[in-house]
């Protein structure tokens, strides 16, 4: 079966960026290169998370395939990636 | 040294960006005492022994950013509502930057060699065989360091096949390069503000939080609410710092209220300038290698420990006092607030009276996000004519200061450049009395990976370096990032 590719959007609003989000951006480093191969990874707006005042939305954030997480470090972006890849 | 981006800074930058949304907000006495239960709800997994030391911790970090200085201050029976009118009232960059956290400290173990329990006392005995003071002995057949011959030289460490030897090293001792740091009789972190160089390598590299900077954040935070003229001076490694374009962070910043923004690359511009003229008379005279005198912590280095390159350095003044000079004559009303990376510019600004206050990078972005201002979304501000000075905004890298002096120079020039001091290359510098390098020109910058690796940076170099380089934030990170660890 054809694997699906995932599509992976890291936050770089400014409140993301400054918090954690730009160290996200050298997933080259950091990631399994099997799962590199498997998602579009690219950086995009404001998700909105910063602008609400619920602690739960801590940046910075990612979406994976349409899902909002947040709070997201290296380690946790690749299990998710991995999570996601596996489902 | 650690990340630039750790749970630690990450915190910090939390803090401050806390603290600063209610100061605009006008609620910050109000709140500012019970702000540490807020951050570290008690819910949360603590990553320290427990919520409430996080949270006194958190209480230390605030009075840092109130300029308080907690080595000497620390009341604890003062709320910090108080510490928040005093500081408002103050006026001055708070001097010594650095102040250290006791209560944060861990008081880390002294400096060792040890051998773990993976040895396996095997029969060619390498580490017996290269320790230069017999130092090992075997017990029940397994190696053992003699603490008291130990030299610390790592040989051991080097030649075990089952890599047995770890060093654990007390981090914010070995950062120091003039060994500034040590802890006192009690076992806890003490600064000696006579030997310190400012250069914040200690804060960097204590993985409790234990060494803090003195902030003027909110005074800055106070002009700007204030509607006071005040003229950003900022350096030249902000570009890369943010999520857009050079001219886009400039425009952010006259969004928070900024009168206006000039680039300290004007200044540079003017250093680069007099050191290619001044390094051009030196060849004449067969006079020497000549040191550059940018970076602050290489300037208070001299003059605290290696009085032998006093008369070495250029006369040239800093791209922040040329640019300071320059606003100050333009705009004589204005206050000046120089943002950059660096922790000994605030010492530095602090014998140049027309600037009023330092921040960093990380301050600065507490400043967005404190009041919502998104880089990556706002309009760019119309970019002057940089054609003069714009090659200086290579000041922020290694070697983008000598390369800025050669492009001035009209004889060639032989450069090297020192990235980074340590104690190593302290040691370097003091031997180059007797043996000088055969050079012209020597770049000193204090910080590896220079200004752009600073103690006051928000990113990692590797992805600033590409932004400098205009790539798009969106798709940065496809750009390969090649194997080097610093550019
Ligand atoms: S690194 Fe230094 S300041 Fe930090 S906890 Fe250890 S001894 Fe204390
Ligand atoms: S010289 Fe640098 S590392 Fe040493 S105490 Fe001062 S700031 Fe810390
Ligand atoms: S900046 Fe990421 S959610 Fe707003």
């Amino acid at each position: 079966m054809e694997q699906k590719r995932i599509s992976v959007k890291i936050c770089v609003g400014t409140a993301c960026f400054v918090q954690g989000g730009a160290d996200l951006l050298l997933y080259e480093d950091f990631l399994d290169p099997e799962l590199l191969g498997l998602c579009d990874i690219e950086g995009t707006s404001c998700l909105g998370g910063c602008k609400t005042d619920d602690p739960k939305w801590k940046a910075p954030l990612v979406e994976i395939a349409g899902v909002l997480y947040p709070n997201v470090t290296k380690q946790r972006l690749a299990e998710l990636l991995r999570e996601a890849v596996d489902a | 040294m650690l990340e630039i981006n750790n749970q630690y800074t990450l915190m910090k930058r939390r803090i401050d960006a806390e603290v600063l949304k209610a100061y605009f907000a006008d609620t910050l006495e109000a709140i500012v005492d019970t702000l540490p239960i807020h951050i570290i709800p008690r819910e949360r997994d603590p990553n320290r022994c427990c919520v409430y030391k996080e949270r006194a911790m958190v209480r230390y970090r605030i009075m840092a950013l109130l300029g308080v200085d907690i080595d000497r201050d620390d009341d604890e029976y003062k709320p910090l509502a108080r510490y928040v009118g005093e500081a408002l009232a103050a006026e001055a960059q708070p001097l010594p930057t650095l102040t250290t956290i006791t209560p944060g400290c861990s008081g880390c173990p002294d400096e060792q060699y040890r051998i773990t329990d993976s040895c396996r006392g095997c029969f060619a005995r390498p580490c017996l065989a290269n320790c230069p003071k017999d130092a090992i002995v075997f017990t029940n057949g397994r190696a053992r360091i003699v603490e008291e011959r130990c030299i610390k030289c790592g040989k051991c460490l080097d030649v075990c096949p089952f890599h047995a030897v770890i060093h654990v090293p007390v981090p914010c001792e070995a950062s120091c390069p003039v060994g500034a740091v040590h802890k006192n009789d009690e076992g806890f972190v003490e600064i000696d503000h006579d030997a310190c160089i400012d250069c914040g390598h200690c804060a960097q590299s204590c993985p409790f939080g234990a060494i803090a900077e003195r902030s003027s954040l909110i005074h800055v935070a106070r002009m700007l609410k204030e509607k006071v003229p005040v003229v950003a001076m900022v350096a030249p490694a902000i570009e890369g710092q943010f999520p857009g374009s050079l001219a886009q962070i400039k425009a952010g910043l006259v969004a928070l209220g900024f009168t206006k923004v000039v680039e300290v690359a004007e200044g540079a511009h003017i250093t680069a300038l007099h050191e290619a003229q001044e390094v051009a008379e030196r060849m004449e005279a067969h006079a020497g290698f000549m040191t550059t005198s940018c970076c602050p912590a290489y300037m208070e280095l001299v003059d605290r420990h290696i009085p032998s390159l006093s008369a070495r350095r250029s006369t040239a003044l800093s791209p922040m006092a040329y640019t300071a000079r320059q606003c100050h004559e333009q705009m004589p009303d204005a206050k000046l607030v120089f943002v950059g990376p660096c922790i000994a510019k605030k010492v530095e600004a602090r014998a140049i009276p027309s600037i009023s206050m330092v921040i960093t990078f990380a301050e600065l972005a507490a400043l967005f996000v404190a009041r919502d201002i998104d880089i990556k979304e706002i309009a760019a501000q119309e970019a002057p004519d940089s054609s003069l000075y714009a090659d200086c905004r290579g000041f922020a890298c290694p070697q983008g200061v000598s390369q800025s002096v050669l492009r001035r120079s009209s004889k060639p020039v032989q450069t090297m450049n020192i990235n980074g001091v340590d104690k190593k290359t302290v040691r370097l510098m003091r031997s180059w009395e007797k043996r000088p390098p055969e050079v012209d020109l020597v770049e000193v910058m204090c910080c590896e990976g220079g200004c752009m690796a600073g103690p006051g940076v928000v990113v990692n170099p590797k992805i600033a370096m590409r932004l400098r380089q205009g790539a798009d934030v969106a798709r940065v990170g496809t750009i390969p990032l090649g194997g080097k660890k610093h550019v």
